[in-house]
């Protein structure tokens, strides 16, 4: 089976998408979300009937603010359930999203900005003071 | 490695409590690699949290079944992907710096993924295996043509064969400006000096920008 840029796959790959049970079949997010969104919790409780699921969601971001991605690999549900389930903790105000990255505009697409970069560098070279490229 | 994830549950602070200048900046590099080339280990040696494995699903409108029938039926597919992050504090910015890492597979099916996953990222590395060279060159090829910085970590296994580093620039056909580098996936500090190195090479691509940071929440 080809898709339009010429990916394929065959039908024993495919699954059936039943974790969407989890999210009572929705499986659009009313917020836009990435893997690398990060949630942090809000001041309000969701509302009592949030699933096991959702409230899993909500005492790790609790403990820690987490990524979309991270949420999904520890709670063991693939990422667009976590995302319908994290729109509604937005919507309930359980959850906030605080980050905007600073990125700047390259003519190839958004770019993290330089200061980030050497924020990035600086902390590797705190935590991996012995680290050296090695020639092939 | 550190963990934040076993600390209890804090009682949640309203956001109108924080000052925006304490949440953190999100940046992320993408690990890319054929099967078996030590993507996990990579990411597993380098994070702050146990790796983990994050489902995504692929979706791709198929051909119609036949000509009579015009509906478009779905086809859905499971990727899966490496999870790892490191939180930075270093006085070069005023906020924490969070880097994700990304582990995901080489395969031209997988093209959908690694889009969006290059989309405001610092850039890639490509895990190479010198016993399949070829099985770099989707990754190499497609990041060339999003200008996405990346460089070539080549992983020496027990009993490769060892290639110099124009042989596998010349295999692999890439640009003379792209770092290409020995690495140890499963030693933190080889792993860390690849992407110190992946970092310098995507400080050297810039182009113009803006010269302050604005950090306007
Ligand atoms: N000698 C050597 N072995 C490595 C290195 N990196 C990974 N390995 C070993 O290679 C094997 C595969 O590594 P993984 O990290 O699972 O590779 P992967 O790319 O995640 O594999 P898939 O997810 O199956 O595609 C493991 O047994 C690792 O211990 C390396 O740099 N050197
Ligand atoms: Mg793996």
């Amino acid at each position: 089976m080809e898709c339009a840029d010429g990916a394929s796959w065959s039908v024993e790959d495919s699954t059936q998408v039943r974790p969407y049970a989890v999210t009572s079949g929705r499986t659009q997010p009313r917020h836009l979300l990435s893997l690398e969104s990060v949630l942090e919790a809000g001041s309000a409780e969701p509302a009592g009937t949030a699933s096991p699921e959702a409230a899993q969601i909500l005492a790790l971001c609790r403990s820690h603010r987490r990524s979309i991605a991270e949420l999904s690999g520890t709670i063991g549900q693939p990422v667009p359930v976590v995302k319908v389930l994290v729109s509604d903790l937005l919507d309930a105000r359980a959850l906030w999203l605080p980050v905007t990255t600073p990125f700047y505009d390259s003519p190839t697409g958004p770019r993290p900005h330089t200061q980030l970069l050497e924020a990035v560098s600086a902390g590797l070279r705190n935590l991996w003071p012995d680290a050296a490229s090695k020639a092939v | 490695m550190q963990d934040y994830g076993t600390c209890g549950p804090t009682p949640p602070r309203r956001p109108s409590d924080r000052s925006p200048a304490v949440s953190p900046a999100g940046l992320k590099i993408v690990i890319a690699g054929g099967f078996g080339v030590g993507k996990t280990t990579f990411v597993g040696a380098i994070s702050e949290i146990e790796p983990l494995t994050t489902e995504e699903y692929l979706t791709a409108a198929s051909a119609p079944t036949d000509s009579l029938d015009q509906v478009e039926s779905k086809e859905t597919t499971t990727v899966a992907m490496d999870f790892g992050r490191i939180t930075f504090d270093v006085p070069v910015v005023p906020i924490p710096v969070e880097l994700f890492l990304f582990g995901t597979p080489g395969q031209e099916r997988f093209l959908h993924t690694w889009h969006s996953l290059a989309h405001g990222a610092i850039g890639a590395v490509v895990l190479a295996d010198t016993r399949r060279l070829d099985a770099s060159f989707t990754a190499v090829a497609y990041f060339e043509q999003l200008a996405l910085p990346f460089v070539v970590a080549v992983n020496q296994f027990p009993r490769a064969h060892r290639y110099s580093a124009d042989e596998i620039r010349q295999a692999l056909v890439l640009d003379p400006g792209v770092p290409v580098i020995s690495c140890d996936a499963r030693n933190g500090t080889s792993a860390a000096s690849v992407l110190m190195t992946l970092v310098e090479h995507a400080r050297s691509a810039r182009f113009t920008e803006p010269a302050v940071l604005d950090m306007r929440p």
